[in-house]
């Protein structure tokens, strides 16, 4: 393998008429800088010219972006909103927690007015949601489970808190049973996609 | 008036102990041109600087910079959540820069909480960084640059704004190109790069002289801007010009030994696989 470029933030690397910026880039002046102190990836991506990034091992900043796909545990729950904490975005754990709300008419895509929180999720579900908005100064991101594949997926019942019961088993789109003890408790349960369940 | 008798009292009037502390024999700067320190280097020589990055794992980025004496480290968290929610921009990142000096790093001892030059410095600190980072690319986040200066050998500053950038690039953050910050001690017509403390200090002693002051400089050197511009003292406009100059070419031969450390770092971590 040859040996690779490296570079640090503010170098020249090519002009914009040999390749395209990709991230860790900026173009300034019809140059293309670096960005980010890394390695320089140069790909072909079956259009004219090159796609020319700049790679740091570690995975850096990954905010949570519109439409991305979150892993969240809820924090709290009230008759209008539920609170939680976004963990991962994608597959990539974040150091920080930022913080995230699914409103009541973003939890299911039906009969949006009768949704009861208390029936959907309760505080230390692990949930899939999508963001749709990065909110206003006020308020935190906005996310949403009115997707199929979107919702609980972990969760323990409440016989857990004496008992420390094993998570519960999906039953339908609605409701999880305690292996334990048999009871069903509301969720509004994710449809995980066979593959990514582990046997 | 009660008055105790069973203690053995000290006198009425006390000293500072500061005022029995012997300064040490000042050595005329204006003759040749050994610099303070005794080391070789002439009068518009930098101090050989040792400069490591990512030696704070709780951090995402950090730095360690010494140059003669003087040590810094700094570490930058983020991007995180904003503290402050009203002062939340939505389309652009905050960026914090805090400066703080231990109390055991200067002569006097210091306290822990900052005090008003610890404040004008993190201003000073945040006003060189803040055009080089890519702050428009982390909206409603905010970053945390945290310095620390273990040992004051001379004006700390421009060294900072230099640890500052290192440990921004080693956390990853996008930025348009690395800060480096350099200082000027003007005296009369002599101008002395990168001082050292000896050499601020044995200015202010020597009373007052015509055209005397302290320049920093923050110079981004690939975009050839500068971001940040601090002068202390009384010059005329021509050496003024003249040492934010020298500053200015202080900064560029900074700038392969700053490049060196960022790219030893890199190269610790293992090249990506081919995707």
């Amino acid at each position: 393998m040859s040996p690779m470029k490296l570079c640090v933030p503010g170098e020249r690397l090519c002009s914009t008429e040999d390749c395209i910026p990709g991230t860790g880039t900026y173009l300034r002046h019809g140059y293309i800088f670096a960005s980010l102190a890394g390695y320089v990836l140069r790909k072909n991506e079956g259009e004219e010219l090159p796609v020319i990034s700049v790679v740091k091992e570690t995975e850096t900043q990954l905010l949570p972006d519109v439409g991305a796909i979150v892993t969240c545990k809820v924090t709290s729950i009230n008759p209008r909103f539920a609170k939680v904490h976004i963990l991962y975005v994608g597959s990539t754990p974040l150091k920080d927690r930022f913080r995230g709300t699914i409103r009541k008419e973003d939890v299911r895509a039906t009969e949006k007015d009768k949704v009861e929180t208390y029936k959907c999720f309760r505080p230390g579900d692990i949930v899939l949601a999508k963001v749709i908005s990065l909110g206003d100064v006020q308020s935190n991101y906005l996310l949403t489970t009115a997707e199929n594949e979107l919702g609980v997926v972990v969760a323990h019942s409440e016989a857990a808190l004496i008992l420390s019961g094993a998570q519960m088993v999906p039953v339908s789109w609605c409701e999880m049973q305690c292996p334990r003890t048999h009871a069903k408790e509301f969720r509004k349960v994710a449809r995980v996609q066979p593959e990514y369940l582990q046997a | 008036m009660p008055v105790d008798r069973r203690r053995i009292r000290g006198p009425d009037e006390s000293h500072s102990p500061y005022h029995f502390v012997s300064k040490e024999s000042l050595k005329s700067l204006a003759s040749g041109d050994r610099r303070s320190d005794d080391s070789q280097r002439g009068p518009l020589d930098l101090r050989p600087i040792f400069a490591r990055c990512g030696l704070i794992s709780q951090a995402k980025g950090s730095a360690y910079i010494e140059a003669g004496n003087t040590k810094i480290i700094c570490s930058v968290y983020g991007p995180r959540e904003a503290d402050r929610r009203d002062e939340t921009d939505m389309k652009s990142g905050r960026l914090v820069a805090d400066m703080r000096f231990a109390p055991f790093a200067c002569h006097k001892r210091g306290a822990w909480v900052q005090g008003n030059e610890e404040k004008d410095m993190s201003q000073g600190l945040l006003e060189s960084l803040r055009p080089g980072v890519c702050l428009h690319k982390y909206p409603r986040s905010q970053i945390d640059v945290c310095v620390m200066v273990l040992e004051s050998d001379g004006p700390a500053l421009s060294h900072a704004v230099t640890c500052a950038s290192l440990a921004l690039a080693d956390a990853g953050i996008e930025m348009y190109d690395l800060v480096l910050g350099c200082t000027v001690r003007h005296t009369g017509t002599t101008q002395l790069l990168d001082p050292t403390l000896a050499e601020v200090q044995d200015d202010e002693d020597g009373g007052f002289v015509e055209n005397q002051g302290s320049v920093t400089v923050s110079l981004m050197p690939n975009m050839n801007q500068v971001s940040g511009l601090q002068s202390d003292g009384v010059m005329e406009q021509e050496s003024l010009k003249a040492a934010v100059q020298a500053c200015i070419e202080g900064c560029y031969k900074l700038y392969p030994v700053i490049q060196q450390t960022l790219l030893k770092t890199v190269r610790k971590k293992a090249p990506p696989s081919e995707s």
